[in-house]
């Protein structure tokens, strides 16, 4: 038995000792905004916070989690209203298929978090762990530069 | 023309899902009672199967069925050609062809299920080159292609899957003509799509017998026929959910797993759940065919092309089941004719069987490679001709009324245009800005797509309208750019137009998205449909006798005799148009002396488009797919050894990443005569093919290095360095 923080809420989950923390969220959670793209922490699609910091939970086991918080893409939104991340990712042409949408989007966030006004170079520096086979990443650069001069 | 919603960048409105980790694909997808299935896979490219046993397999706790070909009807499938087995029987023919499937309560027991599973082989000889499975003597992959359902009947040897020719004038006669001849060969590397959803889906059986289907394919109607195929179930009785799309790039069109999943279900009784992973994917996807490319050119003393002779090699793998097209050839072998006037052409594509992965379509499929070869081959001959590479593209380049190799005599054709547009943009003929520095170009073309589609509009109550259509979401933003029209036609806002997905229930058939085909086939059936709802809507406004009166007092007015406006739409478009849009690319890169690095310092993309419905997303094509084309260039391959793919995953496998991406310059050059809504083209298939020779061209320029295969490693641009004459 774990107990782990989501997205502000707590749940006691039962797990084996091999459930890596990703099949947890989308499975024991329905938490399936997580995506498994690479399996082995290469792609980024499975990008979540653990207590604020930018993880691949495809390779990270539920344990580890263990009184922890975890932050999913699920959790970005307050009160309906989308994080300025999320709504740059729309307005700018940050996805297009989606897949690897969440991770980029919460690692975003975290770079956001992190560094509140980063420069281009430190935008793909940050989100070099997130592959994204859609877009070519140029709108994906520019959707984060506008999130960061739309946040208050 | 003014449009109002046509033309505009509007972000993704059906995004919101998107971005919040709330749109359902295939893998998301779960249903009470669901359980997954695992496939357990050859290790070996050519042997007889002499025994499964799956005893220990069977009674592991938390299994619930293993499945081998005993288990199963004797039904090979396929897409066109009908010759890959569900489960292989007796035989495998490639290292991660299926041997058995296992359901389980989660997937680790089912993962764990299949370690317990014990095949005895027998080893027998294989032939993974596909120049050496063309030769007497080589190893058959299949004893008897020829029979299969669907197999072309032109066969010179029986490892041949497919021939596919392409021919204008005499080429005999036409190197007759020529001062000079140039011959030089070329390979491609073997390349998964790369999209990041690995193929996913979801099969139930309800209670009436009707077959659920969730998956992650794009052509849901073609996979309702093909999976009553391999059930042996009639057609209607299999229902294909639309489910948003991870990322297709041509790899999404294929049966995959579903068939297993359908056996799965219907043995255990329970939803069943496949998900590959993505080294299931690398090992055993559908990826772009690798190839040896021979082009020979006939040129007069003045720099015209009189004649050219193709030969393409494409190494298909064991099966040719993942190949869409009636020739299961690749139709971009066409392009080996590049984008000029070559009055004495013969280009001969062959599809080569090899105990290796089965190749399928990949994002212009067959044109990377060939036009890679073709716009190589041309900066080879410039250089020997003395001409600037871009002056003997301007001497040759196809003009109105000349014939493509499909036979078509070019319509609107601006390929000059498209030339001097990105020269000017890329400052071709100014001075480079430094040493070990050059410059490349290369050009392609490319049809617009065709097809047929289904759209159905109503108008609801409220005076909205909705938009009724079978294409699922592969990521373009079709749905957005079918919105807009409908909006634009009914004069409404796009708030005012929602999507509602069909099933394979609500329409008869559908081609499904591909080829580039969605704007024109998706947007015509759309426009049509609403067309034909605002004459009914005109018509009932006069009835009401109040002109001016809202749609939805004008649907009111209607429900009220019991009757709901509605129009549908069948857009068929079988033949290629004698429309076509031209690419121009100019690649600037740097080569470090010490180590061969190649780093591209700015590129240069030029389309001759139509009407832009969407600019936002249609710049998203254009950016995503050069990136393809860059990691084709430069990263991605799929290594090989005897067989096995040796880079199993993502890792390896290398993705261009965010830091890998050059500055870009687009230039559009629209001219509205494409056969599309609005007058619109294509552009998902326009930026990807002439990438690696521009790329290729550019360190020719730099270094005097000519790398002739795919992709352009270090290593390879070093060695050629070390090599080369001081």
């Amino acid at each position: 038995m774990i107990r782990l923080t989501v997205n502000g809420t707590s749940h006691d989950v039962e797990v084996p000792s091999y459930r890596t923390l990703l099949d947890c969220l989308r499975y024991d959670l329905g938490l399936t905004g997580s995506k498994e793209g690479c399996g082995v922490g290469v792609c980024g699609a499975c990008t979540v916070l653990l207590d604020g910091k930018m993880i691949s939970s495809c390779i990270a086991l539920a344990a580890f989690a263990d009184g922890r918080e975890v932050t999913t893409i699920e959790g970005l939104a307050e009160d309906e209203r989308l994080h300025p991340v999320q709504q740059a990712f729309i307005d700018f042409g940050g996805f297009q298929c989606g897949i690897c949408t969440p991770g980029q989007v919460v690692a975003a966030k975290a770079l956001l978090d992190t560094n509140p006004n980063p420069s281009e170079a430190e935008i793909r520096e940050w989100m070099l762990g997130n592959l994204c086979r859609c877009t070519g990443y140029y709108k994906i650069v520019e959707s984060i530069r506008a999130a960061a001069q739309a946040r208050p | 023309m003014a449009h109002r919603i046509v033309g505009q960048p509007i972000g993704r409105l059906d995004g919101i899902e998107k971005v919040s980790g709330a749109t359902r694909y295939s893998a998301d997808v779960t249903l009470p009672g669901l359980v997954w299935g695992k496939v357990l896979r050859s290790p070996l490219p050519h042997a007889r199967i002499i025994r499964i046993d799956t005893a220990m397999a069977r009674a592991l706790p938390g299994v619930l069925a293993v499945l081998t070909a005993r288990d199963l009807p004797d039904v090979l499938v396929g897409r066109r050609m009908f010759d890959m087995p569900v489960l292989a029987r007796d035989r495998v023919r490639f290292i991660g062809e299926k041997v058995a499937v296992a359901a389980a309560l989660d997937p680790d027991i089912a993962d764990e299920a299949l370690a317990l599973i014990d095949v005895e082989y027998e080893d027998l000889p294989a032939v993974v080159d596909a120049a050496a499975a063309i030769e007497d003597g080589a190893p058959l992959v299949h004893e008897n292609p020829g029979a299969y359902e669907g197999a072309p009947p032109e066969r010179p040897h029986p490892n041949v899957q497919s021939v596919l020719r392409f021919a204008l004038g005499d080429v005999e006669a036409g190197f007759r003509e020529a001062d000079r001849i140039f011959e030089h060969t070329f390979r491609t590397q073997l390349a998964h799509h790369g999209y990041l959803e690995p193929h996913a889906g979801v099969v139930a059986i309800d209670h009436d017998g009707r077959v659920q289907v969730w998956a992650s394919n794009k052509m849901p109607f073609r996979l309702k026929e093909l999976l009553a195929h391999a059930l042996q179930l009639p057609k209607g009785q299999i229902r294909v959910n639309l489910t948003p799309i991870g990322g297709d790039f041509g790899g999404k069109g294929s049966l995959m797993d579903l068939p297993l999943a359908y056996h799965l279900a219907r043995v255990t009784g329970r939803p069943v759940k496949m998900v590959m992973s993505y080294a299931e994917e690398l090992m055993a996807g559908n990826p772009r065919h690798p190839s040896i490319i021979t082009v020979r050119t006939g040129v007069t003393n003045d720099g015209r092309i009189v004649a050219r002779r193709v030969r393409a090699l494409f190494n298909a793998g064991a099966y040719a089941a993942f190949k869409p097209a009636p020739s299961v050839n690749l139709g971009g072998a066409g392009m080996g004719a590049g984008v000029y006037r070559i009055p004495h052409l013969a280009i001969e594509s062959l599809c080569v069987y090899t105990h290796s992965i089965p190749c399928g379509h990949a994002r212009s499929p067959g044109e990377p490679q060939m036009v890679f070869a073709g716009e190589s081959h041309m900066d080879m001959i410039a250089k020997e001709l003395g001409l600037d590479p871009a002056e003997f593209r301007r001497r040759n380049l196809l003009a109105d009324g000349d014939r493509l190799a499909n036979g078509h005599h070019l319509e609107h054709g601006r390929a000059k245009e498209t030339l001097e547009a990105a020269l000017k943009a890329s400052d071709w003929s100014r001075e480079k800005p430094g040493p070990w520095i050059g410059r490349g170009v290369a050009m392609t073309h490319r049809h617009i797509g065709v097809g047929f589609t289904n759209a159905h509009v109503r108008l609801e109550s409220k005076g909205t309208v909705a938009l009724v259509i079978g294409l699922p979401d592969t990521g373009t933003g079709a749905h957005l750019v079918l919105r807009q029209i409908v909006a634009e036609v009914l004069d409404l806002s796009l708030d005012e137009v929602q999507v509602e997905l069909a099933t394979t229930d609500t329409f008869e058939t559908d081609s499904g998205v591909g080829g580039s085909r969605v704007t024109h086939t998706g947007g015509r059936a759309a426009y049509h449909a609403a067309e034909k709802l605002k004459e009914q809507i005109r018509a009932e406004a006069e009835k009401v006798g109040t002109p001016g009166a809202s749609f939805a007092t004008i649907a009111q007015a209607a429900a009220r005799d019991g009757r709901t406006l509605e129009a549908s739409y069948f857009y068929d478009a079988r033949a290629h148009a004698a429309v076509t849009s031209f690419t121009a690319q100019v690649a600037e890169v740097a080569v470090d002396p010490q180590t061969g690095q190649v780093t591209v310092r700015r590129f240069t993309t030029a389309h001759d488009v139509g009407t832009i419905i969407n600019p936002l997303g249609h710049q998203g094509q254009i950016e995503g797919g050069l990136i393809q084309g860059l990691g084709f260039a430069l990263s991605e391959e799929l290594g090989t050894e005897d067989g096995r793919i040796s880079t199993l995953s993502l890792g390896d496998f290398k993705l261009p990443t965010v830091a890998d991406i050059p500055p870009l310059t687009t230039v559009l050059l629209e001219d509205l005569v494409g056969p599309g809504p609005f007058r619109a083209k294509a552009i998902g298939e326009g930026s990807i093919s002439a990438v690696a020779p521009a790329i290729a061209n550019a360190v020719a320029d730099a270094c005097g290095v000519r790398i002739l295969d795919l992709p352009i490693t270090a290593e390879k641009v070093y060695f050629a360095l070390r090599e080369k004459p001081a």
